[in-house]
C-alpha cells in the first residue's frame, strides 16, 4: 500500500503542474490556445461560417481578387478560397490528431519495450530507429505512400510512421530513468510482473514527456501532410486541403497570389498555435525537454 | 592581238570586281529578310534524326519530301515526285520524280540520290542506318516499318526518275507519312561528307538554303533562286530564338520579327488590338479527352458514355481553364480531311445526361475512379489533374461520384496502357502525319488479327462496323473514297463516345500585317514559305 501511495503522490505532483492557474499565467500557452481554439471553431462551424460550397466550381468567377463577396478571392475553378480555407481546417485538425495518435501509439510501444527490456531488444530497436531518423522525413513519407497508394488516409499513416522514431526515442529515455526509481524497485520487490509494472508504475510516470512531445509535433504533422498533398500524394481533389491548395496556387503566384497565400497563412497560423501550446506545456511539465524538439 | 587581249582581260576583271562590289542581286534591290521568332533552339536539322517542333520548323523550309503537303492542308500533293501511282492491291507505290532539280550542293536529285538517302531508313547494312544510331529520334520505322518485325518497305530504283516502294500490307496512309518533314530528302553527298551526321550542315532541295546556325541565337537561310516551286518572295529567313514569350511579343510589335511561331493565350488580345498585327488561329492537329473503360463497369453501356459527354460543359472548361485556346471536340480534329462536318460536339445537357443514365439503369448514378497526371502535354497545356478536377465537378451533378488518383507520368502511362483499368483516365494525342488513320485508327481501332485493342486504343473501343471502315480506308487508293469512309467512321465514333471528347488545342501564330501569303498548316510546320512575301 505504501508503494501505491508513493506512485499516486508522484503522479499527482506532475499532473498538478497542469493546473489552470499556472497554464493561464503562461503567455505562449495562452496565445497558442486562442489560435487553436479559433481553428477548432472554424472546423466545427464550417458550414455556418463558409459563405460558399467549398467544391462548387463557377467558371464565370475565376481568379477573382479578394473582395467583399470573396474575402480571400477565388481560384482557377472559380471556387471561394475563404470557404475552402475554413473547410480545410477540418482536414488539418483530423490529420494532425490522427497522424500524431499513430506516431504516439507506435512510439510508446516501441520506446517502452526498448527501454524496459533493454539489452539486445533495445539495441535492435534503437539502431532501427537511428536508421529511420537518418532519412529525410518527407522522403520516408513518400516511400510509405508509394507502397500504400496515394490518399489522405495513407498520407496520415505515412506521416505517423515517419514520426514514430522520435516518440520512441523520447519514451525510451523516460522509461530508462523511471525504471531505476525506488518505487519501481519496490514494486518489483513485492512481486509485480512486467505487465503490471509497466501499466501501473512506468507508463503513468512518463505521461508528461509524451504529452509535450505530442503537442509539439501536431504542427509538424500538419505541415508534412500538406507537403504530401502538395506533391499530389495526399488529399485527392476536390478536397479543400491546404497543401493541395498551395500546389494549385503555385502556378498563379504572379497573377493571382491569393490562391496560395491564404492556405499558406492558414498552415502557418495553425502550426504556430500548436507549437505555442506545446512550448507552454513543455515549460510547465518537463523543462528538461527544452531544446530537444 | 596580244596587247588587245591583255586590255580585254584587264577590263573584264575590273568590270567583274565592280559588279561584285556594288552590283549583284543583294545590292540591286533592298534585301527582304523575314524574321520568325521561335521559343527554343533546333536540336539538329537532319530530318530522319529529329522529332522536335523547332527542328521541324526550320527543316520544313530547307527540305522537300518525295510528296509534300498541299499549302495549308494535311492533304498530300506533289513534292519531289510530280506524280505517282498505287497498285490496285494498295501495296506498290510508284513515284515519277521531277527532272532538273538539284540539291543545294549541286548534287542532282534523281531516283538514285533519293534512294541513297532513304536507304539509311530501311537498310540495316547501310553504314548510316538511322535506327541503329543512339540518341536520335526518328520516324523512319513509323513510315517505312522496321526490319525487326518484318514490316519494312522494299525500295527499288526502276529508272533514273522512277522510284518504287512495296509494302507488306496495303496502307494508304504511307503517302501522308512520306510527306512529313521528318522524311525530307537530304543530299546523300552531305550525309557522306559529314560522316552520317549532317544535322548542322543540312542540304536539301527546298525553297531555302541553310547558311548558318548560331546556338541559342538564330538560324539563317537564304532563298534558293532555282527552287522548282518558284523563286521565294523573300531573300532571307532568320529563325530567331527568343525563349521569353513576352519578349517575343515585344519584338513583333517593334517589327524586329515578323512572325511568332506561337502565342500564349494571354497575348491574344494584345495581338488582335494592334492594327499592325494579325493573329492566325485554327484548331490544332491534336485531341484531348477523358478515356472511359469501354469494356468494364457501367461504361460498357454506350448510353452511359454518351451521358458523360452530355454532362460536361466543354465550352465553359475551354473558356475557364484554357483561356479560349481550344476548340470543342466531336471526336476528330476539324482540320483533318475526312472530318464529318455534319457531326457536332455533344452539347452541355444535364437533363439528357440524367435521362440516358436512367435508361441505362443508373438513375442514381454510380461511383468510379479517375486516373490523372499533373504535367502539361502538347495537347493539354494545363496538365491532366486540373482537367480531371473540372470534369469531376460536372459529373457530380449527374450523380457520378469520381475518386481522382494522380500518378507521375511514367507510372501513369504504364497503368494506362498496360493494365485493365476501370473508370476514367485523362488522355490525348498529337497527330504525326496528318492522315485520318493516325487518329481514328491509332486511337480507336481493334486489332482484328491479334484479337485485342491497338496499343493506343486505351479505352478499348470495339465496334466491328467501325473497324471495317478503317480497314477499307487503308486499302483504298482513291482519295475521295477514303475521305467518305473516314466521314462515316467519324460519325460512328462520335455516337460510340469511347471518350468524353474535350477539345483540340488551337494552333496560334501572329504576324505583322505586311506578311502576305502566310498559311497555317495543320502539321504546324513552316511549309511553302516560298509563297510568303513582305510588303
Amino acid at each position: 500500500m505504501a508503494t501505491a501511495g508513493t506512485v499516486a503522490l508522484r503522479t499527482s505532483r506532475r499532473l498538478a503542474a497542469l493546473s489552470w492557474r499556472r497554464l493561464f499565467a503562461h503567455s505562449s500557452f495562452v496565445a497558442g490556445a486562442i489560435i487553436v481554439t479559433g481553428v477548432v471553431a472554424a472546423a466545427a462551424f464550417a458550414p455556418a461560417l463558409a459563405p460558399f460550397d467549398p467544391i462548387e466550381q463557377a467558371f464565370t468567377s475565376q481568379l477573382l481578387a479578394p473582395s467583399r463577396a470573396h474575402p480571400f478571392g477565388t481560384d482557377e475553378f472559380g471556387r471561394d478560397i475563404f470557404s475552402r480555407v475554413i473547410y480545410g481546417a477540418r482536414i488539418a485538425l483530423v490529420v494532425g490528431v490522427v497522424a500524431d495518435g499513430i506516431a504516439a501509439l507506435l512510439g510508446v510501444v516501441l520506446g517502452v519495450v526498448s527501454g524496459y527490456f533493454g539489452r539486445r531488444v533495445d539495441a535492435f530497436l534503437m539502431r532501427t530507429v537511428d536508421v529511420l531518423l537518418a532519412f529525410p522525413y518527407l522522403l520516408l513519407a513518400m516511400i510509405v505512400v508509394a507502397i500504400l497508394g496515394p490518399s489522405l488516409i495513407n498520407a496520415m499513416i505515412a506521416i505517423g510512421i515517419v514520426y514514430t522514431p522520435q516518440f520512441a526515442r523520447v519514451v525510451r529515455g523516460a522509461v530508462l530513468q523511471v525504471k531505476e526509481e525506488d518505487f519501481v524497485e519496490a514494486a518489483r520487490a513485492v512481486g509485480a510482473g512486467s505487465l503490471r509494472l509497466l501499466a501501473r508504475h512506468v507508463l503513468p510516470n512518463i505521461l508528461s514527456p509524451i504529452i509535450v512531445m505530442a503537442t509539439l509535433t501536431v504542427g509538424f504533422m500538419i505541415v508534412e501532410t500538406a507537403g504530401l498533398s502538395f506533391l499530389g500524394l495526399g488529399a485527392s481533389p476536390p478536397t479543400p486541403e491546404w497543401g493541395s491548395m498551395l500546389a494549385t496556387g503555385r502556378s498563379f503566384m504572379l497573377t493571382a497570389p491569393w490562391i496560395a497565400t491564404f492556405p499558406g497563412l492558414a498552415i502557418l497560423i495553425t502550426v504556430v498555435g500548436f507549437n505555442l501550446i506545446g512550448d507552454g506545456l513543455r515549460d510547465l511539465l518537463d523543462p528538461r525537454l527544452r531544446g530537444s524538439r | 592581238m596580244k596587247r588587245v587581249s591583255h586590255w580585254l582581260v584587264l577590263v573584264t576583271v575590273a568590270a567583274g570586281l565592280l559588279a561584285l562590289g556594288y552590283g549583284g542581286p543583294a545590292g540591286a534591290q533592298p534585301q527582304k529578310t523575314l524574321v520568325i521568332a521561335i521559343g527554343a533552339d533546333q536540336t539538329g536539322l537532319d530530318p530522319q534524326t529529329v522529332q522536335n517542333n523547332e527542328s521541324g520548323f526550320v527543316m520544313s523550309t530547307i527540305f522537300d519530301s518525295v510528296v509534300n503537303y498541299k499549302p495549308g492542308s494535311s492533304e498530300v500533293g506533289p513534292g519531289l515526285a510530280e506524280s505517282w501511282t498505287v497498285s490496285p492491291d494498295g501495296k506498290v507505290f510508284t513515284f515519277k520524280l521531277r527532272r532538273g532539280v538539284k540539291f543545294h550542293d549541286g548534287t542532282p536529285m534523281n531516283a538514285r540520290t533519293v534512294a541513297d538517302d532513304l536507304d539509311r531508313a530501311i537498310n540495316p547494312n547501310n553504314p548510316c542506318y538511322v535506327l541503329a544510331r543512339k540518341g536520335v529520334d526518328t520516324y523512319d520505322d513509323f513510315t517505312f516499318g522496321s526490319v525487326t518485325d518484318n514490316t519494312v518497305a522494299k525500295m527499288d530504283v526502276v529508272d533514273e526518275y522512277t522510284l518504287r516502294f512495296t509494302l507488306p500490307d496495303p496502307s494508304a496512309p504511307f503517302l501522308s507519312s512520306l510527306a512529313m518533314t521528318w522524311q525530307g530528302i537530304m543530299s546523300p553527298a552531305a550525309t557522306k561528307q559529314y560522316n552520317c551526321d549532317a544535322s548542322q550542315h543540312p542540304v536539301g532541295t527546298g525553297p531555302f538554303k541553310f547558311v548558318e546556325a548560331v546556338r541559342n541565337d538564330h538560324i539563317t537561310l537564304d532563298a534558293n533562286p532555282d527552287y522548282w516551286g518558284g523563286r521565294p518572295k523573300v531573300d532571307r529567313i532568320i529563325f530567331k530564338i527568343v525563349p521569353e514569350s513576352a519578349t517575343r511579343m515585344l519584338m513583333l510589335e517593334r517589327n524586329e520579327v515578323q512572325i511568332l511561331a506561337d502565342v500564349p493565350p494571354s497575348d491574344y488580345a494584345r495581338a488582335q488590338n494592334n492594327k499592325a498585327l494579325q493573329l492566325y488561329r485554327q484548331p490544332g492537329l491534336t485531341i484531348l479527352g477523358v478515356a472511359m473503360s469501354n469494356d468494364l463497369g457501367p461504361f460498357k453501356d454506350r448510353r452511359v458514355r454518351q451521358a458523360m459527354n452530355y454532362a460536361v460543359d466543354k465550352d465553359a472548361i475551354n473558356q475557364g481553364l484554357y483561356a479560349g485556346a481550344t476548340t470543342a471536340s466531336q471526336g476528330m480534329p476539324p482540320v483533318l480531311w475526312g472530318y464529318n462536318k455534319g457531326v457536332s460536339p455533344y452539347a452541355y445537357d444535364v437533363a439528357k445526361a440524367k435521362a440516358l443514365l436512367a435508361e441505362a439503369g443508373f438513375p442514381n448514378g454510380f461511383s468510379t475512379e479517375m486516373m490523372v497526371y499533373a504535367n502539361p502535354r502538347g495537347y493539354n497545356p494545363i496538365g491532366g489533374a486540373k482537367l480531371g478536377e473540372a470534369v469531376q465537378s460536372y459529373l457530380t451533378k449527374v450523380g457520378i461520384n469520381v475518386k481522382i488518383t494522380q500518378y507521375e507520368w511514367g507510372a501513369y502511362l504504364d497503368r494506362f496502357r498496360h493494365q485493365p483499368w476501370e473508370g476514367f483516365a485523362i488522355t490525348g494525342w498529337s497527330g504525326d502525319n496528318g492522315d485520318p488513320d493516325n487518329f481514328l485508327g491509332d486511337l480507336f481501332e481493334w486489332d482484328i488479327a491479334k484479337g485485342r485493342a491497338r496499343t493506343n486504343n486505351t479505352s478499348r473501343h470495339h465496334n466491328p462496323a467501325y473497324d471495317r471502315l478503317l480497314r477499307d480506308a487503308r486499302r483504298t487508293t482513291d482519295q475521295t473514297k477514303r475521305e467518305q469512309l473516314y466521314e462515316q467512321a467519324n460519325k460512328l465514333l462520335h455516337d460510340d463516345a469511347p471518350w468524353i471528347f474535350m477539345n483540340h488545342t488551337n494552333q496560334v501564330r501572329a504576324a505583322r500585317v505586311n506578311v502576305k501569303g502566310f498559311l497555317l498548316n495543320p502539321l504546324q510546320m513552316f511549309f511553302h514559305m516560298e509563297l510568303v512575301s513582305l510588303e
